[in-house]
């Protein structure tokens, strides 16, 4: 594989489109980012866990994340009605990782998050590993960590 | 200030709005239970080597839970220095053979023993190091690796206190080859409501079928087998196991866990799916959660992580069973209690004394729409709360 400059500017705004579906509620859309083995991921506790021996907030394999996206869709999820209206804001965005097939970039985020009348603040870092598949980038992994992963926290049902 | 008389509040069948509601009823429970019954503090898995340490709560009350660094003992200490009072271990977990504190320097070995402070000539002979250590629980008790401890001097044993739940405790810590660990992290959420809203909803199936309609229609979809409800409540059983525990049995897999049967230990330990769970109340309508995943010893590393994806599936702050109990049990408890029409402030809890059936060691069995454990909870609460009333 060949080590080629993926520009920056191009991945951001792929992080800015899918936050854009999700605080859209273009969440069939939103799947569509994913690979069909895409993993979405929030650990619990702290940033760095393996999954295997340590629980997640998150980890939803493709299966699971479309049913999550169902659930969601489907008015049956009392914990989204009230729904969640969320924005993203999205800075810091740094390629760690790129060649041709694969990019993995890190990026930090504020998300408001606003739901029965209380507006709650998110926050933490995103790091994506896109892959390159049919001329378009796709999400092979999206894991969140959420700088209070660690604390009581309310409820998630929405999309991170 | 409305004067609170505890009988009145729990009736054959029902319980009263307050007791989620008042704060001088908060504070009642924790001086009345927390403070008079066991609670669970720690599993042995969770300080497992010499210096291990974990901080916990009982009530309101900073504790820290030690593995002495030469005997291995466990110790029970409260967390506050015999100074000033500061806290003197910040931490949720570590190891540590001494606890210092920041403020003026007390050092306290991982057993409480006072052994230094700076400079020691503003003390003459009246003052009895030994005696100024971190002050111990009053009792400590360990069953099954899961350390209890008591801030009573007086009651009931701690096997006593486990009773009929002690069995199911033992099937728990045999489910692994070599016994279980909680040794996997935590789910920790929170709500605005009162703490007992989460223990009645640790048994109580009567709310599967309507609240998780949605993760069962996923359920279904992906086994092809559709749940008949309305059976299984007729088949499956809930039990008053005395002391307040109560225990519901599974009639088959309902897809979020390992256990065949949900088990609440008094008054806020549970077992239930793959997990441990503690209920902290932090003020009469604010409450924290914390959901260990049990994990097996002697089993591999894949047959742990499909347990991990299994209660991640139905529980924690984003599972699909959690969240909708977050938002109907207990957002909408929470606003609905607020309505105090005429007449309108109780809450039903008599399905099924009907038809409860009492064996020989005084078990009280009904089927598992019925709320045989709310009701079990209650007498209980009712018990302690009204034990030694100055009213
Ligand atoms: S408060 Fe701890 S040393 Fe003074
Ligand atoms: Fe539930």
């Amino acid at each position: 594989m060949n080590t080629v400059m993926v520009e920056r500017k191009e991945i951001e705004d792929f992080l800015i489109h899918e936050a854009f579906l999700i605080n859209e509620e273009k969440f069939s859309e939103w799947l569509d980012l994913f690979t069909e083995d895409g993993i979405y991921w929030i650990p619990s506790n702290k940033d760095h866990i393996d999954p295997n021996t340590h629980v997640s907030i998150i980890y939803d394999d493709r299966e699971r994340l479309e049913e999550r996206v169902w659930r969601l869709e489907s008015g049956l999820a009392y914990g989204q009605e009230p729904k969640s209206r969320t924005r993203h804001l999205i800075t810091n965005v740094k390629i760690l990782e790129s060649d041709d097939q694969k990019v993995v970039v890190s990026s930090n985020f504020i998300l408001v998050e606003l739901r029965r009348s209380i507006q709650t603040i998110w926050s933490g870092r995103f790091e994506h590993q896109l892959r390159s598949q049919g001329g378009t980038w796709k999400i092979a992994s999206k894991k969140v960590e959420l700088i209070n992963n660690n604390e009581f926290i309310g409820n998630l049902s929405f999309i991170v | 200030m409305k004067t609170i008389n505890i009988e009145e509040l729990v009736k054959d069948g029902a319980v009263h709005g307050d007791i989620y509601n008042e704060e001088e009823i908060f504070q009642l429970e924790m001086t009345r239970i927390f403070e008079k019954t066991w609670v669970f503090v720690a599993h042995e898995s969770e300080i497992a080597n010499p210096g291990d340490y974990k901080t916990t709560v009982i009530g309101e009350h900073p504790l820290i839970v030690t593995r002495d660094s030469d005997t291995e003992e466990i110790f029970v200490l409260f967390n506050r220095c015999r100074h000033r009072a500061a806290t003197v271990c910040q931490q949720e977990t570590g190891n540590a053979n001494f606890f210092r504190c920041a403020y003026h320097g007390w050092t306290y070995s991982n057993n409480g023993d006072l052994t230094g402070m700076p400079f020691q000539d503003g003390y003459d002979e009246h003052f009895d190091r030994c005696k100024m250590g971190l002050i111990k629980v009053p009792r400590v008790g360990i069953y099954q690796g899961f350390i209890f401890a008591s801030l009573s001097e007086e009651g009931p044993s701690l096997e006593e206190h486990l009773g009929h739940a002690r069995p199911y405790i033992d099937y728990i810590v045999g489910t692994g080859p070599d016994g279980i660990a909680l040794n996997a992290g935590a789910h920790k959420y929170s709500f605005d409501g009162n703490w007992k809203l989460q223990i009645e909803n640790t048994i109580d199936p009567y709310h599967l079928s309507v609240t998780h309609r949605s993760f069962f229609n996923i359920l279904s979809k992906k086994t092809g087998k559709k749940i008949n409800f309305n059976r299984m409540h007729k088949s499956e059983k809930i039990r008053d196991l005395g002391n307040g525990h109560s225990l519901y049995e599974l009639g088959g897999d309902l897809g979020i866990g390992a256990l065949p049967f949900n088990l609440i230990v008094f008054p806020n330990l549970g077992f239930l799916g793959s997990q441990v769970r503690v209920t902290r109340p932090i003020s009469v309508n604010k409450t924290h959660v914390f959901l260990y995943p049990i994990m097996l010893k002697g089993v591999s590393v894949e047959e742990n992580a499909e347990r991990l994806r299994k209660h991640e599936g139905f529980y924690g702050p984003a599972g699909f069973g959690t969240v909708d109990d977050l938002e109907v049990g207990f957002d909408r408890v929470a606003e609905g209690l607020k309505a105090k029409g005429p007449d309108g402030e109780w809450l039903e809890i008599s399905r099924g004394m009907n038809r409860e059936e009492v064996d020989e060691q005084g078990i009280i069995t009904a089927t598992s729409s019925d709320e045989v454990s709310a009701r079990a909870l209650y007498k209980e609460w009712k018990r302690l709360m009204t034990a030694g009333s100055i009213s």
